[in-house]
């Protein structure tokens, strides 16, 4: 995949919107990030149950984590969508879930010991990146129904399996397939 | 620690995506604190999250006066000072190859169960066979099982699902030998029958999200005592 096209090209300027704001502290590379990301972040927000209201309040938090811990930023890392993704989930657990007992899941860029992300230069995790997303548009029709369920709807196995009359080792393997199939394209494998 | 049993990677990809229960989540947790294989396979997981968080396509111009006052918002909290999250980060789930403190229990399960080995008050609840059973929850079931050294459990199979991982000891079953940081991610479909390894007792945390069952006659005596 070449950086001619333009969906690495878009991974690749997010990736460079998030470096000025984290070497610059540069407002309006920010306000772009804002602009692009916070309405796809309400809208998850609001797919996992969030009231309106609630939804922008906690996307709001999220982009604001961003500016915060922009300095722990590194693009060869995470993309950029990931790490709002990691910040929006844990949000809704501490806050619409209110588990009592969650510990709550890392949501900085990176784990601190995976020096091995480092492995990869920031031109091919952005291709891997728009690789997976081609490969999540290409996934069989209940492969990719499981995976919405589970990620936007944040539905267990079994309410999965309850809700579609489908049996909880078919919801599993499903799953585990559509994963391993997601995965290749991660790993560059393919 | 090297684990040889992992996560299925349904339950990791679950798991990234905030779809487990806590109980499941906190022996997912502890697994993850000691395994690498599934922490490399959890990043993946919420890269396809990330993915997904930037597919989605929302409404063009839909409430565009509400965005502008949203956009408005957080230009002024720009210029706010940030909060200290020194302290938020420090309780977060970190990677650990090794317990602080040899008394310290894994730290997702100190919510349920406090953070000292030395201060669990274990129940009784057959020959060779003690228990906790975490008080608060979300719905599924919390517990702690220390079982005695060579000692052969019922044969069970589960409605649902069972995690387990172990924490001290060792078990074999037909699906191998399980000892520290290997977890069991088992449903409906495995029916098994663990024999704990001499030496130490095996000492185990259990999430179910149904009651086992035991087939037998000895077995149905067993269930009502263990309470599952």
């Amino acid at each position: 995949m070449s950086s001619s096209d333009p969906q690495v090209r878009d991974a690749e300027y997010w990736s460079a919107q998030m470096a000025a704001v984290s070497h610059r502290r540069d407002r309006d590379c920010f306000m772009r990030i804002y602009d692009h990301f916070a309405p796809r972040a309400r809208l998850y927000l609001k797919g996992l149950g969030c009231p309106e209201a609630v939804a922008e309040e906690l996307a709001q938090e999220a982009l604001l984590r961003l500016w915060q811990r922009a300095s722990s930023y590194d693009a060869s890392r995470s993309s950029l969508s990931t790490w709002l993704f990691r910040i929006a989930r844990n949000l809704h657990i501490d806050r619409v879930r209110r588990e009592p007992c969650w510990v709550p899941m890392d949501d900085e860029p990176g784990w601190p010991d995976r020096d091995d992300a480092s492995g990869f230069s920031s031109a091919e995790s952005h291709a891997e990146h728009v690789d997976l997303q081609h490969r999540i548009e290409r996934l069989p029709a209940v492969q990719a129904r499981l995976i919405r369920m589970s990620y936007f709807e944040a539905k267990s196995h079994q309410e999965i399996a309850d809700e579609l009359g489908m049996p909880l080792g078919t919801v599993k393997s499903s799953l585990r397939r559509a994963f391993q199939r997601l995965q290749l394209g991660v790993r560059g494998q393919a | 620690m090297n684990p040889r049993h992992h996560l299925d990677e349904a339950t990791v990809l679950s798991f990234a995506a905030g779809a487990l229960s806590a109980e499941m989540a906190a022996v997912a947790a502890t697994h993850m604190e000691v395994c690498e294989l599934c922490r490399e396979r959890l990043s993946e997981a919420e890269r396809i999250g990330g993915a997904l968080l930037g597919q989605q396509q929302p409404a063009a111009g839909a409430d565009a006066a509400r965005g502008a006052r949203l956009r408005e918002a957080m230009l002024d909290l720009l210029d706010e000072e940030p909060k200290l999250e020194a302290d938020a980060a420090n309780g977060r789930l970190r990677p650990t190859d090794a317990p602080v403190d040899a008394d310290c229990l894994p730290r997702p399960l100190q919510p349920y169960f406090g953070r000292s080995w030395r201060a669990l008050r274990w129940r009784w609840m057959a020959p060779g066979v003690h228990m906790i059973r975490a008080a608060r929850g979300s719905g599924d079931t919390l517990i702690l099982l220390k079982i005695a050294p060579g000692k052969s459990m019922p044969i069970h199979s589960h409605q649902g699902t069972e995690l387990t991982q172990i924490l001290q000891g060792a078990y074999d079953d037909a699906l191998g030998h399980y000892a520290p940081g290997d977890v069991a991610d088992l449903d409906n479909e495995i029916q098994h029958q663990p024999v704990t390894a001499p030496g130490v007792p095996c000492v185990c945390v259990a999430a179910l999200d149904a009651p086992l069952r035991f087939p037998g006659w000895l077995a149905r005596k067993l269930q009502p005592l263990v309470g599952l």
